[in-house]
């Protein structure tokens, strides 16, 4: 491999406004790391609010959490439900003096429509809906497949400025496709 | 009873449960992974504890800097059951300490003072 590869790589995220990029295994103690990190850059980072702040961190350990939860590709036994290991990717970016996180992960092709319809209402609903249901969720006993209590998606949701933005691509794998989830703080 | 104390990590928050004194105290961040692992041996102590009081006076301090979405129905259960005690004739004295730049931690303050409506909840800025 060409170093050369690397250093266009690097251009590129820079280009597309990156401050932060992670691929590859998620745990609990990689995201509390890269949180670490990600909060003192924010300290220097003098354009940012203490509420943007806030909002980007928990955007953050809620997508990256979604990762060791819920990604098709993982280390620890499937059916784990604590200290687990599973793959994904996440971005930390700034574009037009706003904050973003990506997240990627892989998905069983069976879950693409129970992902869809968990995510498009969040982008039809108004701050106030958002709000409301979030309030009522916090009431309402877990979801069945859920690890959290239903809120994780809610509170992106809540903290970001524009609707959540989600895709999924298919790559030709024959049983996972490519989970891709963007808020903008 | 046990005295509980937990020092904080950096996902998790400091726990000093105070059973003989009837202080508990809850500080820091709270974002593990696993929230039912971490709070679940910490509510059935407090569980144990609050079923052999009917008429105490208890004092909880709780300090949260940040808490994920899975920890939020676990702290929601916790005050419910001090909820329960002050039903039961304790008197329950919560004492809400939050960053006036965050709404959020008095946003869930307020709520939880809300569906809690036996505690004697104090909203406390912190300077």
């Amino acid at each position: 491999m060409q170093l050369n590869v690397f250093n266009e790589f690097q251009k590129s995220a820079i280009d597309q406004g990156v401050l932060f990029y992670y691929s590859g295994y998620f745990s609990q103690t990689i995201i509390t790391a890269m949180g670490d990190a990600l909060r003192q850059r924010l300290n220097n980072h003098l354009d940012a609010s203490n509420v943007a702040r806030r909002r980007l961190f928990s955007t953050f350990v809620e997508l990256a959490q979604n990762v060791v939860h819920y990604s098709a590709e993982h280390l620890t036994p499937m059916n784990a439900s604590n200290h687990e290991i599973r793959r994904g990717a996440v971005w930390v970016g700034e574009r037009d003096g706003r904050f973003f996180v990506v997240c990627a992960n892989p998905l069983q092709r069976s879950e693409q429509e129970r992902m869809r319809e968990k995510l498009e209402p969040l982008r039809q609903m108004s701050n106030e809906e958002i709000k409301s249901r979030y309030r009522e969720q916090r009431h309402l006993d877990s979801e069945a497949q859920s690890k959290g209590a239903g809120l994780g998606f809610l509170t992106v949701a809540r903290d970001a400025s524009e609707p959540i933005e989600f895709e999924f691509v298919d790559n030709g794998d024959s049983e996972n496709i490519m989970f891709y989830l963007k808020a903008t703080i | 009873m046990n005295r509980i104390q937990i020092a904080a990590t950096a996902a998790t928050p400091e726990i000093d449960f105070d059973f003989a004194a009837h202080v508990l105290s809850l500080r820091g961040e709270s974002y593990p992974e696993n929230a039912q692992a971490f709070y679940g041996p910490v509510l059935a102590e407090l569980e144990a504890y609050l079923a052999t009081h009917t008429d105490r006076r208890i004092t909880v301090n709780v300090q949260l800097a940040y808490f994920n979405s899975s920890s939020t129905k676990l702290l929601m259960s916790l005050f419910e059951r001090l909820n329960t005690a002050a039903l039961a004739g304790n008197s329950i004295t919560l004492n809400w300490h939050y960053d006036e730049d965050d709404d959020t931690i008095l946003e869930f303050g307020q709520e939880v003072a809300d569906d809690n409506a036996a505690l004697d909840f104090h909203a406390m800025a912190l300077a």
